[in-house]
């Protein structure tokens, strides 16, 4: 729909007042309870907790001031500032994390998300009803400004789930006092740069600044959040100057090439990860040398011109700007040597190849890179593969219960950790839609897993991506996502980061100095 | 009259009894559950999510739980919406949907009957054919395409109306485009009811007693067209003011009629429910006050109490 006039720039926006669109409703403000990313971009910059990850994507002391690992790595001891303080002027004190974590573990809670303290000493045996006290649980205040974590096993990656916003402190008389209506602006109790002054539903959420922040007060006073679905609507807004800030769900992809020469329009890299898959218990795709020929025929270079949001081509899985990251991991564009294996394979020049499916979900950009690859592998192999859309909910039973023999699926870091890609395809992994099992690949990840030596612990996950992308490959990762976002330039400071959260508490009018 | 509203209202119940009972069969019997994420969930924590919204009871109590709840005017809580229940959803969005819905059917009501009275009293002529092609184009206009489009002209190129909901005249906008539609049928409804009442013995009589054409059109002709347009007004205002998807995505309204899609795709059980039961509670009422107004327009359909 080409709503929008060309040439416009965004005038509007006082300063004092930042204008975002979130495009829908935060599902919960509960940051036990959240999952998704518009609901964690509202968290998160209502909330900090003990630590958040910096521009090398290390985890980086916030209400933590420093800790100290102990015990080879089984014991991690927080020590917290004693100068920050909740927005009802109590102290943010270690009590108030030890109840969150428990909360996140408690069985009643139901959090999608509590899988991830289960590193933690007995807490999936307190999750999963085995043990019923939760003092048992390995997370202790040992007093205002001590936090203990006691692990079943050194866990690496454990402090960068420190940033995760699930683990971020919380009240227990508030929650106690409200219920579910704890997060209702009138009632919510937070840390963070901004306030949550008003919550309409599906329509705007708004914040102002928390003048007792203890970082410092935002330069901005107040911001508004807007939930417009419609990319053109929203667009059209940023263009009339009634918004200040659109992300990638609020940009048509069609608009991107036009976009992308105004001011203010980025595109950011993300830690996340497309990749087809190969159903390995089946035929044809049993052979490894099948699944090697069919990622040897895929020219990635294509998908970029193809999608035009900044799209990194890969053909290793862990991410750029993550540890372990290796560009020289994978399999290469080489149709020569594809045709080979799948002859070796017993199908010359694709002949005597069964009929296989390559299954997607229903949305425009995914078509794109199916019908590319689709033509891809008709030149390169010789093989017609048939496309077959699926509406969402249809597609995740279907990689459940019987996986096409091709797939799409994607992956974005919850935790910026290699662990948090690379465990996807352990053995034992829900999210392993492949049924792929290697048991030297899940000893790898293990072993990584407990390797507090970054370097040796870069070689584990060298060792298991080669595993991943070269030998077994029950995967062909695609690329690297990237999300299109437009800032008004009469606004600076705004951190629109890797893991696609949107981080306002730096944002102050292009004209004030100290821009960061 | 009160036996009959009373009698009505009763068959409403049991209409409602039967929506429930199928929209609970047919959500579960589509595939794809309402945890089933990009992330798929380890089987423990999905136990605990299962447990805490009964999913793990067997159909025939998780069908008499919703009932009990629906009896005690409980829709239960929205899957999706964590921290809010169904109900709290449609107290928060009918409103604006309501409301949006109303300025349609006024804008559609005040086109579609002067349109209509025109056309059939200029019949076959080019004042017909004109306001044949207006109904003509609201009806084949898709509202997503009238949508943007009126953005485009009114907002972006002139800049008199906003397109934000809950800027000042922002309800103009979605209500011509939702009102676009009935605004065509009711105007085709009435043309046609019109010319064929016209063409009645009754009024043959009228005309040749004198009577002056003006009150044959209007007292006579206009009044006894009515019933078709009565009819179809029922069901229109309950599609009306329960929200429109298409139309609250484009202007981005904080509306009800969003969940009839999005809480499909979501899997949201409860508020599918919810929003397929408060709508069908419209339409019984805006269908029985149709059949009360039919007595009040034609004294032939009064019903005895």
């Amino acid at each position: 729909m080409p709503l929008v006039a060309c040439g416009r720039s965004p005038r509007g926006g006082d300063g004092s007042t930042f204008r975002v669109n979130l495009s829908t409703e935060p599902p919960t403000l509960d940051w036990s309870l959240a999952t998704d990313h518009v609901s964690f971009n509202v968290i998160a910059n209502l909330m900090v907790g003990l630590t958040e990850f910096d521009k090398n994507l290390k985890p980086a002391p916030v209400i933590a001031k420093s800790w100290d690992v102990l015990d080879d790595g089984k014991r991690l001891v927080f020590h917290l500032r004693e100068d920050v303080a909740w927005s009802d002027g109590k102290k943010v004190v270690a009590g108030d994390f030890e109840y969150a974590w428990k909360r996140l573990l408690n069985p009643k809670t139901a959090s999608e998300y509590s899988y991830t303290l289960f590193d933690v000493e007995n807490a999936e045996e307190y999750n999963t009803g085995k043990i019923t006290d939760e003092s048992q649980v390995g997370v202790t205040a040992v007093d205002d400004t001590t936090l203990e974590i006691r692990l079943k096993h050194p866990t690496s990656y454990f402090l960068s789930l420190t940033t995760f916003e699930v683990t971020y402190p919380q009240r227990r008389d508030v929650i106690e006092k409200f219920g579910s209506r704890w997060t209702d602006p009138e009632n919510i109790v937070t840390n963070g740069p901004f306030l949550l002054s008003s919550w309409k539903h599906d329509n705007e959420i708004r914040l102002k600044a928390n003048p007792n922040f203890f970082l410092g007060k935002p330069a901005i006073d107040n911001v508004e959040m807007t939930m417009i679905n419609e990319p053109t609507t929203a667009l059209a807004l940023y263009e009339q100057g009634q918004l200040d800030f659109l992300d990638n769900h609020s940009i048509p992809i069609l608009e991107k090439p036009r976009l992308a020469k105004s001011a203010g329009f980025k595109n950011v890299p993300q830690l996340r990860g497309e990749y087809y898959g190969f159903s390995v218990l089946k035929k044809p795709f049993d052979d490894p040398r099948v699944r090697r020929a069919f990622a040897m025929a895929i020219d990635r270079s294509l998908i970029p011109k193809l999608l035009r949001g900044g799209e990194e081509p890969t053909s290793s899985w862990i991410p750029p700007g993550m540890l372990a990251h290796n560009s020289r991991i994978g399999l290469s564009y080489n149709p020569p040597e594809a045709r080979r294996l799948l002859r070796e394979a017993g199908y010359p020049d694709g002949k005597g190849f069964p009929p296989v499916t390559l299954a997607y979900n229903t949305l425009e950009d995914k078509k794109l890179v199916a019908e590319a690859v689709q033509g891809m592998w008709k030149r390169n192999l010789g093989i017609l593969v048939r496309l077959e859309n699926l509406e969402w909910k249809v597609f995740l039973q279907r990689l459940v219960n019987n996986p096409p023999a091709i797939f799409r699926s994607g992956w974005g870091a919850d935790y910026p950790d290699p662990d948090n890609f690379i465990k996807l395809f352990a053995s034992y992994s829900p999210q392993n839609y492949s049924r792929w099992k290697n048991s030297h690949y899940d000893q790898l990840l293990a072993q990584a897993a407990r390797e507090l030596n970054e370097q040796k612990r870069s070689r584990l996950y060298d060792d298991a991506q080669k595993i991943l992308c070269e030998v077994d490959v029950p995967i062909v990762p695609l690329f690297n996502t990237a999300e299109s976002t437009l800032l008004n330039p009469r606004y600076s400071g705004l951190d629109y980061n890797s893991m696609g959260r949107l981080v306002l508490r730096h944002v102050r009018p292009s004209n004030v100095s100290g821009d960061k | 009259m009160p036996r009959f509203i009373l009698k009505r209202l009763l068959h409403g119940v049991a209409v409602l009894w039967v929506v429930a009972t199928l929209t609970f069969a047919l959500l579960r019997v589509l595939p794809g559950g309402p945890f089933d994420r990009d992330r798929r969930l380890p089987p423990e924590v999905m136990a605990n999510i299962a447990a805490k919204y009964h999913l793990d009871e067997p159909l025939l109590a998780q069908y008499a739980r919703y009932l009990k709840g629906l009896a005690a005017g409980d829709l239960g809580p929205s899957y999706k919406y964590i921290d809010r229940t169904v109900i709290d959803i449609v107290i928060d969005t009918l409103p604006a949907s309501a409301y949006l819905g109303l300025v349609a059917l006024a804008l559609a009501l005040a086109f579609s009957l002067p349109l209509g009275v025109t056309a059939a009293a200029w019949h076959d002529r080019w004042v017909d054919r004109a306001c044949t092609l207006f109904a003509t184009l609201g009806i084949s206009l898709p509202n997503f395409i009238l949508g943007a489009l009126l953005i485009w002209v009114f907002s972006l190129k002139l800049g008199w109306l906003q397109a934000r909901w809950g800027m000042p005249g922002s309800a103009l906008l979605p209500a011509m485009t939702l009102g676009a539609m009935p605004c065509a049928q009711l105007t085709y409804l009435l043309r046609s009811s019109l010319l064929e009442t016209l063409g009645a013995d009754f009024i043959r009589t009228a005309r040749a007693k004198g009577v002056r054409e003006s009150i044959v059109l209007f007292k006579h002709a206009l009044r006894n067209s009515l019933i078709p347009v009565l009819t179809l007004l029922g069901p229109v205002f309950a599609i009306l003011i329960s929200g429109s998807f298409v139309v609250e995505y484009v202007f981005a309204i904080p509306g009800m009629g969003r969940f009839f899609i999005t809480a499909v795709t979501d899997r949201d059980y409860p508020l599918v429910m919810g929003v397929t039961l408060v709508y069908t509670a419209i339409l019984v009422c805006a269908n029985l006050t149709v059949d009360l107004l039919y007595s009040a327009v034609d004294p032939r359909m009064r019903t005895r109490g």
